[in-house]
């Protein structure tokens, strides 16, 4: 399979887009807001992950969908339609039920897009990004994410040095394999931190802390992320002015009230499925770009 | 350089009060004020998220501005290091993780800041091996307050680097702060409205894998805070580190 090709826009494309979807799912209660955000995560996390997203859907998504929609209405009891009352006396409320599957609705929205974000925003971009914002910030997080790997490998070097003095974790009873291990993890700390020291001596002799340095990756911003970057603003404008008419208003309590659909409404429905799809359309496009080049040759 | 750093201290703490006044004063209250007025008070999640968002932002931009240096960095990128990998150690023992453990030796070893950037950066850094979500701010944040907690106590006094001392403020601060906090994270997503009863009833799901949390970082606070002391000593020694005084 191709891979996907949003992801190889320019990181500010990247993060506006998560930004902005994560900003609407949170934020939207209108239901079909909701059924549009809920459907475009879907799409796209499959696009992105393939069946391993159809099985994270499946086996995480729909129980967690189930068990916060159930949660809501067993203590929360307001509103004003009663169904009928629970064993304890409680009221169980049409409103606190719906509630409950529009909350679940929100949360898995945006559990699905998080897998969508870790898919395409790796760490490069997220350095790229905010380097230049946050450099002492950024560097200590690249950095932890090149340790964590690194003291791994570390790790297996000291326990197979100790294994050949017969003081790995695989040898002696259990007390001794105990305190061999605490005994490697010991050895481990101090490398790490001697370690550190020279790098960092290292770094400085190299010149960190200068002004003008250069990232790892370097990502231009050209005319396709203007056109895809135009796009999205102009959607997220449509979404904006319909949220501050009243198109997408959603009361729950304490009785049920959603805004008219007009057809101004039906516009910024539209936005919104437009602005959730465009990955998924850039994906289309680019695929069919592809196979009419290739298929010319 | 080296002479700017050592007579900046005083004047660093009052900025970051200064800035998290301003926050605490003006900011989160008109996010609040919004919240009610332009979003009909239901966003409670986004709210929330949000403040704890901006709590962090004080500790982010003074640790910017003041330009450390590259031993600091890496001394506290170890450090966050070590605790997401040893969080991924024990992958398999829900709850049972020794981030806080080791947070807070930061704190109590390179003092009040470091411990929070040490707690924030192992939640936000971990979360790239686990997967991050909604709940990455709250994580961050909650370590990072431990740590800091734990820094300004040890300079007040009034916590000791004795085994003790360290494993009776790890398991309360575990307990009440970390599980304070992210069991309030979670009830703001589940209720529509603040209700008592809502928030009871998720502290009281979450109340034993707090207290495993707990019992997990009195453990290793008790197995590993004399040896991990010891080395941050013999380094800050050694290379005659960040001794703020």
């Amino acid at each position: 399979m191709m891979k996907d090709s949003f992801s190889s826009f320019h990181p500010i494309v990247n993060f506006g887009y998560f930004a902005a979807m994560l900003l609407f799912g949170m934020l939207l209660m209108h239901p079909a807001l909701q059924v549009i955000a809920l459907l475009c995560a879907l799409t796209y996390s499959i696009l992105l992950n393939g069946r391993r997203a159809v099985k994270f859907n499946l086996l995480y998504m729909v129980p967690l969908f189930v068990v916060m929609a159930v949660m809501n209405p067993v203590f929360n009891h307001a509103g004003v339609t009663i169904l009928f009352y629970l064993k304890n006396g409680n009221p169980m409320t049409m409103e606190s039920i719906l509630y409950g599957v529009s909350a679940a609705c929100m949360f898995v929205t945006i559990l699905i897009w998080f897998s969508c974000y870790n898919a395409v925003m790796t760490s490069d971009k997220f350095i790229y990004l905010f380097g230049k914002i946050m450099p002492a910030l950024s560097l200590i997080f690249s950095m932890v994410l090149r340790f964590v790997p690194r003291y791994k490998e570390q790790i297996k070097r000291i326990s197979l040095a100790q294994r050949s003095i017969g003081r790995d974790i695989t040898q002696g009873n259990m007390l001794v394999r105990a305190r061999n291990g605490i005994t490697i993890l010991s050895i481990m700390t101090t490398w790490a931190l001697e370690n550190a020291i020279e790098t960092a001596d290292s770094m400085k002799s190299r010149g960190y802390g200068l002004p003008r340095r250069t990232s790892f990756s370097l990502y231009r911003f050209d005319s396709r992320d203007r056109l895809v970057a135009g796009t999205m603003l102009a959607l997220i404008a449509i979404m904006v002015i319909g949220e501050a008419s009243g198109r997408n208003d959603m009361r729950f309590f304490p009785s049920i009230k959603m805004a008219h659909t007009t057809p101004f409404s039906i516009i910024v429905f539209a936005a919104y499925l437009l602005l959730g799809m465009l990955p998924v359309i850039i994906h289309v496009v680019e695929a069919l770009k592809w196979k009419s080049i290739s298929s010319k040759t | 350089m080296q002479e700017e750093q050592l007579t900046k201290p005083n004047r660093r703490l009052s900025r970051r009060t200064l800035l998290s006044a301003i926050l605490i004063l003006v900011v989160i209250p008109a996010t609040i004020l919004m919240g009610i007025y332009l979003l009909n008070d239901r966003k409670y999640y986004f709210i929330s998220l949000l403040i704890i968002l901006y709590t962090m932002l004080p500790f982010a931009m003074v640790f910017e501005k003041r330009k450390p240096q590259a031993r600091e960095l890496i001394v506290i990128a170890v450090l966050a290091a070590i605790a997401v990998a040893g969080r991924s150690a024990f992958f398999m023992l829900p709850q049972f993780k020794p981030v806080v453990a080791i947070v807070i030796i930061a704190g109590v070893s390179f003092g009040a800041e470091a411990g929070f950037l040490v707690g924030a950066t192992a939640g936000f850094v971990s979360n790239f091996f686990f997967g991050q979500g909604p709940w990455t701010p709250w994580q961050m944040f909650s370590f990072g307050i431990i740590g800091f907690i734990a820094g300004i106590l040890f300079q007040k006094g009034l916590l000791r680097r004795r085994k003790l001392s360290l494993c009776v403020f790890g398991g309360l601060s575990t307990l009440v702060i970390y599980g304070g906090i992210i069991n309030l994270g979670s009830a703001t997503i589940f209720s529509p409205s603040f209700s008592w009863q809502s928030l009871l009833a998720v502290y009281a799901s979450g109340f034993w894998f707090d207290l495993v949390h707990a019992i997990a970082t009195v453990f290793f606070l008790f197995i590993i805070s004399k040896p991990m002391l010891e080395k941050l000593d013999r380094i800050k020694v050694k290379y005659g580190l960040i001794e703020r005084e």
